[in-house]
């Protein structure tokens, strides 16, 4: 509420030289280009406060340290300038716990350029996460690895809906832990998963094994399920047309949220 | 443990698949997959649009957005046709058509006659709005019935015209009825069904659509007779007969688990479904008159309900009763509607709209016979 756009881009040579740390040459010492530079000071001096300024020098040198190049480093500053904010030591400190989750440097680097976001988790919060896959869904201390390596944003995600994907895939597909790591289940949508599960399922491709495990038509694999674009599902899973699943969407869309009304209204008397 | 304590053992819904799973995976074929996924999935509905209500239905439902009357948009785009080739046509109260694929069949199936005034609106394909409950105008009747749009297409094939005696033999809960009753070209109706508390549902149905002085003892009976006996009540009687046959109700059977015939406990009716629809079409045959006209259908993709019991029932009319009967060639309807249903390709015997995502109505099978004698 203090000032509006424009006033900010007339302060903006102002506050670049608050941060003499953070000049252009010390951006081009860095190995950035000129362009790249002046895009780093602008976003910096348009952050609000002057702490964005002071951190983002240790910023930038954390995730240096991490072994990625600049231009890597801009692009996931670009998708998560919140990184800017953050203190250093708070930044090792996060780096670190995905070390000791078994993320070694080739996939910690991909890790972070994937999902920058990853670093705005707290060590807290990606504890309970690991504890929830451990424990609640019993992936093993490997899976979990691969999970985080595989499918970063998993951190991110609500809570219970995770919890619902999970038992969804588990009991009602009836698919293993190590199916689903080999999948990467936790990169897709709750929504994606079970619109293409249902759709096999009315199709009559799909089926629920009972407690012994056992079906009476053969499963298709998570993997070529969720792992494959739009078309190679519906061509060669689902054998269906698209005309069919774009109307099929529409109507699970519904299906799904009359079913939460439901849930809604009940829960309310 | 969400998942799997809340499932019954084999709900009827269950058995129900089953028992389609292993018939018509052979019937359809490839076909089933996507047949199985649009009868598991929301159906579409018609409104059949009730044109005794006085107020603005169509203009009310349009607000809804693009649905139209499938029925009006065929006759247009047939219309340009009519003029050129004139095997169309128009009289004053039905349409005939014919199939034009010159040169192909030999035998030219003879033009096919069609009820005028019946209007339906869909929402088009691929479409999944639904439509509003009907209202009441200021005469209390209802705008609009909503059903399976498929459901029309027997009522379109019966023809009925020119004050016709015309029978439904089993007319609850009333939506084909209500359609016939459209077409303003009844004499007199028996709408009948043995079912007491189903009767009393069509009559309130038939209240809620149908102005007073039309429902009364000279243009109307309603009746909750056993359909099977009617040939011992009334021969030789009817123009037009409607034989809509109790069935597996393919969709119900799949959605509900009540009243479901593929519990348990009703295994027995089940398995005579088949010899109950045949001693139904052999009453109606019975019931209509010489050049009368019997229209058969049921809501099943079952081949033993549909064209096996249309076979049997040809039969007997013939052994036992010395009825000749001729099948009358519905392909000229499956061509006008194309755009709306999607059909069963080269059935040997009458024809049937099949459910697909994008169309999801029926399923609906239909045949019509012609009394010769
Ligand atoms: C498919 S439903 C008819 C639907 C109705 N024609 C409509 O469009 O609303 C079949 C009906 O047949 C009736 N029915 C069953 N057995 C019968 C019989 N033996 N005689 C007459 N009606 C019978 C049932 O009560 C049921 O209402």
């Amino acid at each position: 509420a203090q000032s509006t756009q424009s006033n900010r881009s007339e302060l903006t040579p102002l506050s670049r030289q608050t941060v003499p740390e953070l000049s252009l040459q010390s951006l081009l010492d860095m190995g950035f280009t000129d362009l790249q530079a002046e895009q780093i000071s602008d976003s910096v001096s348009k952050l609000r406060g002057t702490s964005a300024a002071r951190h983002a020098l240790s910023t930038l040198t954390a995730l240096f340290v991490l072994g990625l190049n600049p231009s890597s480093v801009l692009k996931l500053l670009e998708k998560c300038p919140d990184l800017y904010t953050f203190k250093e030591s708070m930044l090792q400190q996060r780096v670190g716990n995905l070390r000791k989750l078994g993320l070694g440097e080739g996939s910690l680097q991909r890790v972070v350029a994937y999902c920058p976001d990853i670093l705005t988790v707290p060590v807290k919060t990606i504890k309970h996460v690991v504890v929830f896959l451990r424990e609640k869904c019993l992936f093993t201390v490997q899976q979990v690895t691969d999970i985080l390596r595989e499918s970063p944003a998993v951190v991110l995600e609500n809570r219970s809906q995770l919890e619902y994907k999970f038992q969804y895939v588990y009991f009602r597909m009836g698919v293993k832990q190590a199916e689903m790591v080999k999948s990467k289940l936790f990169r897709f949508p709750l929504d994606e998963v079970r619109c293409r599960h249902c759709f096999l399922e009315r199709r009559g491709l799909y089926e629920t094994p009972d407690k012994k495990g056992q079906t009476l038509i053969i499963n298709p694999k998570l993997e070529s399920v969720l792992n494959v674009d739009e078309d190679t599902f519906l061509s060669d899973v689902a054998m269906a047309s698209t005309e069919e699943y774009e109307v099929f969407k529409r109507l699970m869309a519904r299906e799904c949220l009359e079913e939460e009304r439901q849930v809604d209204a009940e829960s309310d008397d | 443990e969400k998942w799997a304590a809340t499932r019954v053992k084999y709900p009827p819904s269950i058995l129900a698949l089953r028992h389609f799973d292993s018939t018509y995976s052979i019937q359809l074929g490839k076909l089933w997959p996507s047949v199985r996924v649009a009868l598991l999935s929301e159906r579409k509905y018609g409104a059949l649009l009730n044109n005794f209500a006085h107020h603005a239905v169509l203009t009310d439902l349009d607000a809804q957005g693009c649905c139209r009357d499938f029925i009006g948009d065929a006759y247009t785009q047939i219309q340009p046709c009519l003029e050129k080739e004139s095997e169309v046509v128009a009289e004053e109260e039905s349409i005939s058509v014919s199939t034009k694929k010159s040169d192909s069949d030999s035998q030219q199936p003879s033009p096919l006659q069609l009820s005028l005034n019946i209007k339906c609106l869909v929402f088009p394909r691929g479409d999944i709005t639904k439509f509003k409950p009907a209202r009441p105008d200021t005469k209390r009747l209802l705008s609009h019935y909503l059903m399976d749009a498929a459901s029309v297409l027997p009522c379109l094939a019966l023809n009925v015209r020119g004050g016709h005696n015309v029978l439904d033999l089993c007319a609850a809960p009333g939506g084909k009825a209500l359609a016939l009753l459209q077409t303003h070209s009844i004499g007199f109706l028996c709408v009948n069904d043995n079912s007491a508390s189903r009767t009393t549902r069509l009559r309130k149905v038939l209240q809620s659509y149908i102005p007073k002085e039309l429902l009364t003892d000279e243009k109307i009976r309603i009746t909750s007779f056993d359909g099977t006996q009617w040939g011992q009540i009334e021969r030789n009687t009817f123009d037009r007969v409607l034989v809509d046959v109790p069935c597996t109700t393919d969709r119900h059977s799949l959605m509900e688990d009540d009243n479901n015939i593929f519990s348990k406990n009703r295994t027995g009716e089940r398995r005579r479904l088949p010899e109950v629809q045949t001693e139904l079409l052999l009453a109606g045959i019975l019931a209509a008159c010489r050049g009368g006209e019997i229209l058969y259908s049921t809501c099943t993709l079952s081949q033993i309900q549909n064209m096996s019991v249309v076979e049997q029932a040809i039969y007997l009319a013939k052994e036992n009763h010395g009825i000749q009967l001729q099948v009358v060639d519905l392909r000229a309807l499956t061509q006008m509607f194309r755009k709306t249903f999607d059909f069963a390709p080269d059935l040997p015997l009458g024809e049937m709209v099949i459910p697909h995502l994008a169309a999801n109505f029926g399923p609906i099978y239909m045949c019509k016979l012609r009394r010769i004698t």
